[in-house]
């Protein structure tokens, strides 16, 4: 509606320049000619500025936080989770050479990509009021440049990693009934194949998760395609919610690897698992193995009785 | 203490890019930095208006905000600096900053980004001596120590890019804004006649003579020139 007063001369060049919806631009030119020259104000870095302060930081330390906290609460609950029927002596061949490999170059490539990442988040609060801005930077660079070289290596490793992996991880109807019994952590036994639930969850997540990260990390990584800021902020998102997804699952995975289970460190340590511990964690997997003979000398034995079986191999 | 600031006026920025070549002649900047740029909108159409734009020294900065080594300082003239010793080339700034202010040097393998440069009201780095060799070759001169203003708004030759303590920037351009508002409604030619002076509150030129207008400007090196002629003729009618 007209209302006869006269509009400001300034509102439709300001709005070009802020570069409003429906504003008319008309060319826009630079003779300096660098990545995003010709736009005068982008109002999507105050929202990534809100986004990584304001949600990132304080949601991903409470993420992390949470995921220690349930891990130290379970130990203390439920303790160590032992083989019931003790090492048996008898080893069932679990993972090749090749897949150890895979795992482990994976593994360290990860953790090393989760520190220095973590860092890059968190360091402002932490590395810097600790070493001083001196030090503090020069630490941070090297891990900003170590997270940088550790990435497309990272990249390899996860794609040679979810090819070797693929075969047992395939969703089953076992799964919902593993997933049903809360996975055996409380008390009940719940059956599962080569992998279960828990451990299928893990691999979907990285091999998902990771992607979009690895994908979004290399957007990041290589900023010489002259891939303007908004195309980094998002990928900075995406690159962001995926590893804090990864590392709250990769300390779960970590914990129930190492010191949550008797037996289940040595399996990717050595190659071989006992046939007590599949039995208990893999019974599906440890008959299937039975059946096709890959055990040495079957036992039916009682569990109970397995402890003197000790020296017989 | 006074808030250093730049104000481009678009309706007298005539694209010649001297605040480009200034900025990059008296810093010093490498091969394929700019610190400042000129932005030209609605190139070659009616309504063609030009804007230089470099690091506007946000009071609320962005940059530092976003800064995962917190490199960034806000001096007591309101510069924002950063440290070059601790900046780690993540490139978060770049995301953050609406003007596109930090540039980047390719640095190494991978053409990772290098230490951010970006401009730094010709006011050096925030450690080292004023003016010593390794200030200048880290981040170019630093004229605010020799009590001068950037270079690129020195030289601006219609003075459309203006420098200094933001109180004296917003005076002269709150002067031209009315001065402009009377020529279009005198048509241009009505200001002798009625003796129009511009009458702003709290710039102290309202009805004064021009020379204590000069007076305000002096100290930031401010051109005192902005009041057109027909506003200097010294008697009111009234």
């Amino acid at each position: 509606m007209n209302d006869g007063s006269v509009k400001n001369p300034g509102i439709e060049f300001w709005d070009a320049v802020r570069g409003h919806e429906g504003a008319e631009t008309g060319q826009v030119r630079s003779q300096v000619t660098s990545i995003d020259s010709t736009t005068l104000i982008n109002p999507m870095g105050e929202e990534w500025r809100l986004y990584r302060m304001d949600m990132l930081i304080p949601t991903a330390a409470i993420v992390l936080g949470l995921t220690l906290l349930a891990i130290v609460l379970f130990r203390l609950i439920r303790g160590e989770i032992k083989i019931q029927g003790g090492y048996s002596g008898q080893k069932i061949k679990r993972f090749s050479t090749f897949q150890r490999y895979v795992h482990w170059t994976t593994a360290i490539l990860f953790i090393v990509l989760a520190l220095t990442g973590v860092i890059l988040l968190f360091g402002r609060y932490i590395v810097i009021p600790v070493f001083g801005a001196e030090i503090g930077g020069t630490l941070t660079w090297l891990c900003k440049r170590t997270h940088d070289f550790a990435g497309p290596a990272f990249g390899v490793a996860l794609l040679v990693m979810i090819i070797t992996f693929i075969k047992g991880n395939m969703p089953s109807r076992i799964d919902l009934q593993w997933l049903l019994k809360g996975g055996g952590l409380f008390g009940k036994h719940a059956s599962a194949g080569r992998y279960n639930a828990g451990e299928k969850a893990w691999y979907w997540t990285i091999a998902l998760a990771g992607t979009l990260v690895v994908l979004s990390g290399l957007v990041l990584d290589f900023p010489n395609f002259d891939q303007g800021r908004n195309t980094m902020m998002y990928s900075h998102w995406v690159h962001s919610i995926g590893a804090v997804i990864l590392i709250a699952f990769a300390m779960g995975h970590i914990y129930m690897g190492t010191i949550a289970m008797q037996g289940a460190f040595e399996a990717m340590q050595t190659g071989y698992c006992d046939s007590n511990w599949a039995k208990e964690h893999h019974d599906l997997w440890y008959a299937d193995m039975q059946e096709a003979g890959k055990i040495d000398e079957p036992t039916n034995e009682p569990a109970g009785t397995l402890q003197l079986a000790d020296n017989k191999s | 203490m006074a808030r250093m600031k730049f104000y481009c006026d678009s309706e007298r920025c005539i694209e010649c890019n001297g605040c480009v070549t200034a900025c990059k002649n008296a810093n010093e900047v490498p091969w394929g930095i700019n610190r400042r740029r000129v932005v030209t909108i609605k190139d070659g159409q009616p309504g063609e208006r030009s804007i230089s734009v470099a690091c506007m020294h946000c009071s609320d900065a962005p940059c530092q905000a976003v800064c995962p080594v917190n490199c960034f300082v806000t001096t007591p003239d309101g510069i924002v600096l950063h440290n070059k010793d601790t900046c780690i080339g993540c490139g978060y700034c770049f995301y953050a900053c609406p003007f596109g202010a930090p540039q980047f040097p390719t640095d190494g393998a991978f053409s990772s980004r290098g230490k951010m440069d970006k401009c730094t009201f010709c006011a050096g780095g925030p450690e080292e001596a004023d003016n010593s060799p390794e200030e200048f070759r880290k981040y170019g001169s630093n004229r605010i120590a020799e009590g001068k203003l950037p270079l690129c708004a020195e030289m601006c030759s219609t003075k459309a890019l203006l420098a200094g303590d933001a109180s004296v920037v917003s005076d002269i351009y709150r002067q031209r804004v009315v001065n402009r508002a009377a020529s279009a409604l005198l048509g241009g030619s009505g200001l002798q006649q009625t003796g129009f002076q511009p009458s702003v509150a709290g710039t102290g030129v309202t009805s004064v003579p021009p020379e204590s207008g000069k007076a305000t400007a002096e100290p930031t090196g401010m051109p005192a020139d902005d009041v057109p002629p027909s506003t200097q003729v010294p008697a009111p009618l009234q």
